[in-house]
């Protein structure tokens, strides 16, 4: 049996996102752009990844002019370590995926070829 | 963008930016944050579609779905029982029972909003249920209460009918509508409402300290003993022909028991279970208050719910008893009844529905009394309660 872990392919795929930069804070269009998540689903994640003390966030201290204050996001040491675990667990459930595919498609095409009649 | 566009845009960020106060405090953060970060999405469809995310957020943060959802519950329920329940026949009560009506629905809209300023809103299932339970029967109890009154009101043409009801509710003109409830009645039902309504919205909001358990339970037994009641005296409580018409002689004696046995002892038992089981602080002063609070309520929800199920079952059924065959051949089954027999005893039953409100007044009070019997043998016998069980809100 492939690993799974505790979090859905789209928070997976906003952890792999703050992993990429784990010290750097980041701006929710910045993430939804990386995650091609749009922001009724990004931010109910980032949400749940606060309040679980994965994913700390503040305001930006010095706004562009006339422009409001953003808020940003960063992964706290804890959920640096979760989200790590989470997508080499992930990666490794992918990887063993692809390899039971690949030995089904190559076991079918076994055994297509020996039970194929021969073509008179 | 169009000067148009743009005004509108506006107009919708200034709502939305008003939006974001019904967010709870602890939300509105994020709710601001999407808004802000809309300055930085491109201008146009992307923007927009990153407003909608944002307003989908808000709405959600909000519970918005679900408190529409209640409003048009309750809008939908309150509309149909105020229909069900309206006079539409020149009824000598009619202006008493109308303004029953429109109070009684004004009392179920505001009291839940004065509980939620004072008290906070409901945060546990258990709550909410029971909130909804409570209206469910308050509602539906209208009609049923409505079709009875205009029943009892309504003088026979002639005939032994007519000698009947003379002998029961005195003379009146025939084929006319007399007697029903008077102010005086709809105010001491009114006001009977009012107190159950408000009692069981404090004890389910978030600021009173009752464990979602305790309510649970009380519920619980108060249903075992509204049914023990129910199948006592589903006619009310006249002993003459109404109650209990299909428990004959000896065959109700295990019923009775059950019935006292359940009213006495029920709220004792889910006094001492909540009393004992709820957590309780180290001061031993306090935790005597927190278990006598906890056995209180659950002997007051005993009383209080068996008294609101045995009302509601028997007003409906005597309601239905007055529409429909089935009903009273189910009752009285086995027994030949003339029609002016079957008069008379719907004559007494409609008549008998007000004795459900002794039911309402003594069983909470029984309830009440015996939930602190219960909580002081809790607060006797037990050790302290682990955290973890049947934790009451800290009431903060």
């Amino acid at each position: 049996m492939g690993s799974r872990t505790e979090f859905s392919p789209q928070t997976l795929s906003v952890l792999a996102a703050l992993c990429g930069q784990p010290s750097a804070w980041q701006h929710g269009y910045a993430l939804a752009r990386q995650t091609g998540l749009k922001s009724g689903t990004l931010y109910p994640i980032l949400i749940r990844l606060a309040d679980r003390g994965l994913v700390e966030a503040c305001w930006q201290e010095e706004p562009v002019p006339g422009r409001p204050r953003r808020h940003l996001y960063r992964l706290t040491p804890d959920g640096l370590a979760s989200a790590t675990a989470a997508v080499a667990t992930a990666a490794l459930a992918e990887a063993e995926l692809a390899s039971t595919q690949a030995r089904q498609g190559a076991r079918l095409r076994r055994g297509r070829g020996v039970a194929a009649p021969a073509v008179p | 963008m169009s000067r148009l566009g743009r005004a509108a845009a506006a107009a919708g960020a200034a709502a939305a930016r008003g939006a974001v106060r019904v967010v709870p405090a602890a939300r509105r953060d994020w709710a601001e944050a999407v808004w802000a970060e809309a300055h930085e999405v491109p201008a146009g469809w992307p923007r927009l579609a990153w407003r909608a995310g944002g307003l989908r957020l808000m709405a959600k943060e909000a519970q918005m779905v679900r408190r529409i959802g209640i409003l048009v519950l309750f809008a939908g329920a309150a509309g149909a029982a105020a229909w069900g329940a309206w006079p539409d026949s020149p009824v000598s009560h009619g202006a008493a029972v109308q303004g029953g009506i429109i109070i009684t629905l004004t009392l179920l809209a505001g009291l839940p909003l004065l509980t939620r300023w004072l008290l906070g809103p409901p945060d546990s299932r258990a709550a909410r249920w029971l909130r909804a339970g409570f209206y469910a029967a308050i509602l539906a109890v209208m009609p049923a209460q409505a079709a009875i009154g205009l029943f009892v009101g309504a003088v026979p043409r002639g005939g032994i009918d007519r000698h009947t009801f003379d002998v029961f509710q005195g003379p009146g003109v025939p084929g006319s509508s007399s007697g029903g409830p008077d102010w005086g009645g709809e105010i001491g039902i009114l006001f009977i409402t009012a107190c159950y309504v408000a009692v069981i919205l404090a004890l389910t909001a978030r600021r009173t300290p009752v464990a979602p358990a305790t309510l649970a339970i009380g519920t619980g037994a108060g249903l075992m003993v509204g049914m023990a009641m129910y199948t006592l005296a589903p006619l009310g409580l006249n002993t003459r022909y109404s109650t209990r018409p299909w428990l004959h002689g000896s065959a109700a004696d295990p019923f009775v028991a059950l019935f006292w046995i359940l009213l006495f002892g029920a709220p004792l038992i889910v006094g001492a279970i909540a009393g004992r089981r709820c957590y309780v602080p180290d001061d031993p002063g306090q935790a005597s208050v927190a278990r006598a609070w906890q056995g209180v309520t659950a002997g007051l929800m005993s009383g209080g719910v068996g008294a609101v199920f045995v009302t509601v079952s028997g007003t409906g059924t005597t309601a239905l008893l007055l529409r429909s065959a089935w009903v009273r051949d189910w009752l009285y089954h086995g027994q030949h009844l003339t029609a002016s027999a079957v008069y008379g005893r719907e004559l007494y039953a409609g008549q008998d529905v007000a004795s459900y409100i002794l039911l309402l007044i003594g069983f909470p009070f029984i309830g009440l009394m015996m939930g602190l019997i219960g909580a002081g043998v809790a607060n006797g016998t037990s050790p302290r309660a682990k955290a973890g069980e049947l934790t009451a809100p800290s009431g903060g």
